[in-house]
């Protein structure tokens, strides 16, 4: 659904971006839940593409930034900061300047701390709402915004928002538009060189690779002997799968709905 | 003769309309991009490119190739002597016998031509080109009897007699049809525009190699500094193609020899690359293409298509599924008599779609984003490329610097099917003692699927880092099981300036097999079993032109193969190239079940293969149908176990 | 009487005692419960299985049967004394020194196992800090709980005002901004989970200043070591106040109860939300990706009632899958294709239906959890993959299925009614 074109046509829009990493490669792309803001952001904006700022707080020759500019972007603000600064002040000036109605951001980065903490922050400094995991933005009406809000499984929640507030885009949001060697090119990088704080809390920390983390056993505390005994000796659930062959048909049905509602995915 | 002047006015007046069409036409193809090509040498070679290589593509219909001998080579002598005889007046029995002899030739060709437009081939066009054959024998029947007095055969005064001014006014009548469509319709837009068209083609075709046996069919790259200083990748309008590909547009005679052997068009997916060439003609020339009379896309309704040499051509000329349809199998390239370059223009035009509109249809923006971020099309960890290997012991060439044969293992070893092929060929190369290595996971994706599905720029970047990789290692041959990566590495590779692959031959597996074989260091026992077939795969066929090791491999087991009726250089495409299973045309039929029931008809069993993509295409074909097994897997079946042979020898 | 009490009674049955005592008798082998212990050898000797002698006698210490098994009958029928509750040692904190908040997601009105992994952290750093501290754990909305005392509550703010039966983030702010200041706790924890816990937990954070520790996995009162950039990075740091912790992140409480003492706050602020829930959009089961499904139907080229299929998928409120055969004849839409060259699926149950299952398809569901399969062809690779396979017609058994699951969910909104009254 496209919000009312003449509610839309003045509507101010931000986005901010991040640095992807490719969850395989651990190589920089455009962050997934970014890039479906962006593609939101157009969206919201095809009707007044000057009405789309994106944003990007860090470095203006970033490559990752290219494939945000491949969706069609003619323009990029880029606020350059040291690696180390932290971006909530400078975004949060940033965005009331330019006199944003909704700021879209992803959920959490890809790279760095990757808290998600940033619209939160921003939400309080600006002391603007904030709606979390937002699918979709239905409509625009006289200042109010009706989002539709992902939940497990798939499920939506209808919100009523007014403006300006702050969305995090969730992975159920509609995919991104393919980003386009050409385009990517041409956009411009607005660069402005922001001094803002280093981020002192951050550099006490050490970062490493992730380990992979064991899955928890189930460990069989046992008091007595007896109980011991039986944990050792209790069939592991047997990994070969169970044919039902020569059963009836209700038979068959019946395992097949036992394991269904064993599974819990009967609801 | 009554109108003595009457006659050279008018084949003068013919003659100078067809320079002004001629001039105007050359006008519509210089509004392309310059090309690099050798004007002179190029019109020098003309004759004989058209005496031997397109007269061979002709020769593969006899009927056809003999026809259009007599037909065009009687009008090319007619042209000239009635160019002397009439307009020019030299007064020569000599010539004027000449004459009436070249006419009787044309003639009698025409006549041919005018059976074969009894009852068309669907795959003909119809329209205009129904007139030819009668325009034709008008031409040649008309100057016939114009010339029979110049011969000494009649006086002028029995033509008087005969006829008067009717016979006369008959005979101008004649002429005047004649000429237009021979002269004036040659530069004009006739269906004889591919005689002049043609000839040019022919002397300034952009890939000259492919004269004199030669083969050319690496795509050629985009200079991707064009994105900021022109603003754009790719063809966009009509005008953005080089100049001589619009030319070689203009050649086409809508012989519909594409059409018959395109597998898209056969699985009623929206492609004909017949329509395609000519609606390519309609971009150029501007206006719709109300007038094509030959078989439309499937699906699609003619006359709707409005074009302009500075026109977008996906908005309104072409729909963007009818490049996608494409499975770049070149069936269409190696069939043109005119030599026309179906699937360049197409990936040109896929070039723009992807770099430029970001619109590469269904899972080809996935993929693409895979290709970049992870090197291979379905996104797996690039530190995984090797787990296929796990228990094969294969040195790396990280580790050895050096080896006889670097075995290229392309994105198959993602693939848990195309595995099976790849550790068939490590056991069959063990067993030749072949001093071999691996890249393992410093292997990227060749860039065959980023290029055939336009993104120019990535496949170049996998290039270029790919031979930055093999650069550093020293080996004399590469091998691989994959055609596709194949064509890259020994067609493609060579634009980006690297040394890496200087002197190096790049082999498909089926061909440096075969030359073990000949060298005796493979041990095979006969091959028991059904009926065997094999099936070409377009990259290592038309493509590279290795039918022949297959085969022979094939044929060292024993086995004879039962060839299906389209096989060799008219093999029928998988339907798995150019990104087609990506891309996913809907059509009415699946290219790969038309391929198996190919194989059907020919009662194998078996069918052989030398590609891992034909092999997943033509296994996902339903069952029953015959069995699908790489060539290497049949010889590792029948590979004498050498150790257990020594042993047996032994006990005796 | 319910059931339960008729297992109490020790019925013996003597003919079956008798038949058992007699080695002899044609019927013992199916009475005695053999458990192959003694074999014939291929040579004809006996075998002795010493795995295989003994049981497990009624206390669960083993037992060797000198008896050969003769004894076995009478053990039958008897009721493993073991399944006796264990009453579990109560946990008492009388006057807390300090207070450790956890803030419950609470789906459905139970304590989630992320939750209870989350009270188990708690906990561990209760143990092991100076003085005796109090776990508070905070609830929103209508309870459903009864084993808040085994999950290692301790003491149980239950906010369950109508203001908080819909989702109200800002009001649940603003109660927990009043826990704050009511109780300092010295932690407050947050499961880090789409069902709420990220979101308050990070809203909590901005609010009180505090920079949280989210997907945190390794926690202790002084370092944490939790999960950025996107999962791929791990940081550790110094433990901060508000912590979003990642499922599995500690132990669950299992050996002691506690006492889940209620608490209530002194004011109940009230806010004007900004966000107005509108409630939930009906989603149709088959408008849920594919790749993020958790229950898919798969068809494939052995179904021929598509009809049927449909009216399954919507009765067992399945998202639809389909093999490639299937997309590619055109009974399904090519966005439906699983498999490596369709979309990889992460369901947890996956239903393939007459699916054989060509090798790109079993690479595109190589991460669910279990397989059930529905073939004609007991040998195909889906069986072999399957947990569960019927062999059979597709057709009926997809329809009695059908009708069993039609029955189940009448009876369960039966006994959903009458629980309700």
């Amino acid at each position: 659904m496209q919000p009312n074109s003449s509610q839309s046509h003045n509507l101010n829009i931000a986005t901010l971006v991040s640095v992807g990493k490719h969850p395989q490669s651990g190589r920089v792309r455009r962050a997934d839940q970014d890039s479906r803001a962006v593609e939101l952001g157009l969206r919201l904006t095809a009707d007044n593409p000057a009405g789309l700022t994106v944003l990007h707080a860090g470095d203006p020759a970033e490559p990752s930034l290219r494939s945000y500019a491949g969706m069609g972007l003619a323009a990029i603000k880029v606020l350059q900061l040291d690696p180390a600064a932290d971006a909530v002040a400078p975004l949060g000036e940033q965005l009331q300047q330019c006199g944003a109605d909704i700021v879209l951001t992803g959920v959490r980065a890809e790279s760095g701390e990757g808290s998600g903490m940033l619209p939160y922050q921003l939400a309080e400094k600006l002391g603007w709402p904030i709606v979390p995991r937002v699918a979709d933005i239905v409509a625009v009406q006289e200042g109010v915004a009706e989002v539709l809000q992902a939940l497990p499984r798939g499920q939506r929640r209808a919100i009523k928002v007014r403006l300006p507030f702050i969305a995090s885009i969730d992975t159920a949001a509609p995919a991104a538009r393919q980003s386009a060697f050409g385009p990517a090119q041409r956009a411009e990088m607005r660069v402005s060189v922001i001094p803002a704080e280093t981020d002192t809390v951050r550099q006490s920390w050490d970062e490493a690779v992730a380990k992979k983390r064991p899955k928890r056993l189930k460990v069989i505390k046992a008091k007595t002997a007896a109980e011991r005994f039986k944990a050792a000796t209790a069939k592991s659930q047997s990994e070969g799968g169970r044919i039902m062959k020569q059963e009836a048909v209700d038979e068959q049905a019946q395992a097949i709905l036992d394991l269904l509602i064993e599974e819990g995915v009967l609801r | 003769m009554i109108f003595e002047w009457l006659n050279p006015l008018l084949i003068a007046t013919a003659l100078l309309l067809a320079v002004i069409g001629a001039v105007r036409r050359v006008k519509l193809w210089r509004a392309g991009q310059p090309d690099q090509v050798d004007l002179i040498a190029g019109l020098m070679a003309m004759p004989g490119r058209y005496l031997h290589d397109l007269h061979d593509i002709v020769e593969r219909d006899k009927y056809m190739s003999k026809t259009h001998a007599a037909t065009g080579g009687g009008f090319v002598l007619s042209a000239l002597l009635i160019m002397l005889v009439h307009l020019l007046g030299i007064d020569s029995q000599l010539l004027a016998w000449a004459l009436l002899a070249s006419l009787t030739l044309m003639f009698v060709g025409a006549l041919f031509v005018f059976k074969r437009r009894l009852n068309p081939p669907s795959r003909l066009s119809k329209g205009p080109w129904m007139r030819l054959p009668k325009s034709l024998l008008a031409f040649a029947g008309g100057f016939f009897v114009l010339t029979l007095p110049a011969a000494g055969m009649l006086s002028d005064g029995f033509m008087a007699q005969a006829g008067g001014a009717l016979l006369t006014l008959l005979l101008t009548a004649l002429i005047i049809w004649g000429m237009g469509e021979l002269f004036f319709g040659m530069t004009w837009g006739g269906p004889m525009k591919h005689a002049f068209a043609g000839a040019l083609h022919l002397a300034f075709h952009r890939r000259s190699e492919r004269f004199g046996g030669g083969r050319s069919t690496g795509l050629k790259p985009v200079d991707l500094t064009l994105a900021t200083e022109v603003g754009v990748l790719g063809v966009a309008k009509p005008t953005d193609f080089k100049w001589n590909q619009l030319l070689g547009f203009d050649a086409c005679v809508q012989c519909g020899k594409c059409e018959a052997v395109c597998p898209a068009f056969a699985a009623g997916q929206p492609l004909n690359p017949k329509k395609l060439i000519q609606d390519m003609v309609v971009g150029l020339a501007g206006g719709s293409d109300a007038k094509y009379a030959g078989s439309p896309y499937p699906g699609k309704t003619v006359g709707e298509a409005q074009g302009g040499p500075n026109q977008i051509i996906t908005d309104g000329l072409l729909a963007p599924e009818t490049l996608w349809s494409c499975t770049t199998c070149r069936a269409c390239v190696e069939e043109c008599p005119m030599m026309i370059e179906h699937v360049d223009a197409i990936v040109d035009m896929r070039r723009f779609l992807t770099m430029e509109k970001g619109s590469t249809p269904n899972k080809g923006a996935e993929v693409l984003d895979n290709i970049i971020a992870t090197d291979n099309p379905n996104g797996y960890a690039p530190a995984s490329r090797t787990h296929w290997a796990a228990d094969q012991n294969l040195p790396l060439m990280k580790e050895v610097g050096e080896a006889e044969v670097l075995f290229w293992v392309s994105d198959g070893a993602f693939d848990m099917r195309s595995q099976r092929i790849l550790r068939a060929f490590v056991k069959l190369l063990k067993a030749a003692k072949v001093d071999f290595a691996v890249l393992g996971d410093e292997e990227l994706d060749s860039g065959d699927v980023a290029r055939r599905l336009g993104d120019d720029a990535t496949f170049q970047n996998l290039a270029k880092r790919n031979l930055a990789v093999l650069s550093q290692y020293k080996f004399s041959t590469i091998v691989t099981t994959d055609p596709h990566a194949f064509h890259c590495l020994r067609n493609e590779y060579n634009d980006f300036g690297s040394d890496a692959l200087e002197g190096v031959e790049v082999l498909h597996h089926t061909t440096f097999l075969n030359s073990l074989m000949q060298q005796g260091r493979l041990q095979l026992d006969p091959f028991v079993g059904g009926k065997v077939t094999y099936h070409d795969p377009c990259y290592l066929g038309r493509y590279n032109g290795e039918y022949e090791a297959p085969r022979e491999l094939l044929r060292s087991m024993g086995i004879e193969i039962a060839e299906m009726e389209r096989s060799g250089y008219r093999s029928r495409c998988c339907g798995g190239g150019g990104g087609a299973p990506i891309t996913d045309i809907p059509g009415e039929r699946r290219i790969a079940d038309m391929r198996m029931d190919d194989a059907n008809e020919t009662g194998a069993e078996l069918i052989a293969v030398g590609c891992q993509q034909c092999t997943a295409m033509l296994e996902g074909v339903v069952e029953p149908r015959p069995q699908v097994k790489d060539i290497a897997e049949i010889l590792v079946d029948q590979l004498v176990d050498s150790s257990a042979h020594v042993l047996a020898q032994e006990v005796h | 009487m319910s059931s339960h009490d008729a297992l109490d009674i020790l019925r013996r049955d003597p003919r079956a005692e008798w038949i058992a005592r007699n080695r002899l008798h044609p019927l013992h082998g199916a009475v005695v419960d053999n458990d192959m212990a003694e074999q014939r050898g291929p040579s004809g000797l006996l075998r002795k299985n010493p795995h295989r002698i003994g049981f497990i006698g009624p206390n669960g210490i083993k037992r060797i049967d000198r008896l050969k098994g003769n004894a076995a009958a009478s053990v039958k029928g008897r009721r493993s004394g073991a399944a006796q509750a264990v009453q579990l040692p109560l946990h008492r904190v009388e006057n807390p020194d300090f207070y450790i908040a956890v803030v419950a997601d609470m789906v459905g009105g139970r304590l989630t196992s992320h939750d209870k992994d989350v009270l188990g952290q708690a906990h561990k750093l209760v143990a092991a800090m100076a003085g005796e501290g109090a776990v508070l754990t905070v609830c929103f909305g209508a309870s459903k709980e009864a084993h808040f005392d085994t999950a290692g509550v301790d003491r149980l703010l239950l906010l369950d005002d109508e203001i908080y039966d819909d989702y109200c983030p800002e009001q649940q702010l603003a109660a927990l901004q009043q826990v704050e200041a009511e109780y300092q706790p010295q932690y407050w924890l947050f499961p880090d989970s789409v069902n709420g816990g990220t979101d308050l937990g990070s809203r909590l954070a901005a609010r009180l200043h505090q920079r949280p520790a989210v997907q945190a996995w390794q926690v202790d009162h002084q370092t944490t070591v939790c999960r950025g950039a996107g999962g791929t990075v791990d940081i550790t740091r110094e433990t901060p106040r508000v912590l979003m912790l990642a499922e599995e992140c500690a132990d669950q409480i299992d050996a002691s109860r506690h006492e889940a003492l209620s608490v209530t706050l002194t004011a109940l602020p009230t806010v004007i939300a900004q966000l107005q829930n509108q409630g939930p959009v009906a989603v149709d089961p088959n408008a849920v990706a594919l790749a993020e499904a958790e229950f898919i139907l798969s068809a494939g080229n052995g179904i021929h009632d598509w009809e049927q299929f449909h009216t399954a998928a919507a009765v067992l409120g399945a998202t639809e899958g389909a093999s490639r055969v299937a997309v590619d004849d055109g009974f399904m839409p090519r966005f439906r294709q699983v498999g490596a060259t369709g979309t990889w699926v992460t369901a947890r149950v996956y239903l393939a239906v007459g699916i054989s299952g060509a090798i790109q398809h079993m690479q595109g569901i190589g991460q669910c959890d279990k397989v059930i399969a529905i073939n004609t062809d007991a040998g195909c690779d889906m069986v072999k993959r399957a947990s569960l396979s019927a062999i059979g017609d597709s057709e009926a058994i997809l329809g009695e299925l059908i009708k069993r699951v039609q029955a189940y969910r009448a009876q369960l909104s039966v006994a959903g009614d009458q629980d309700a009254a």
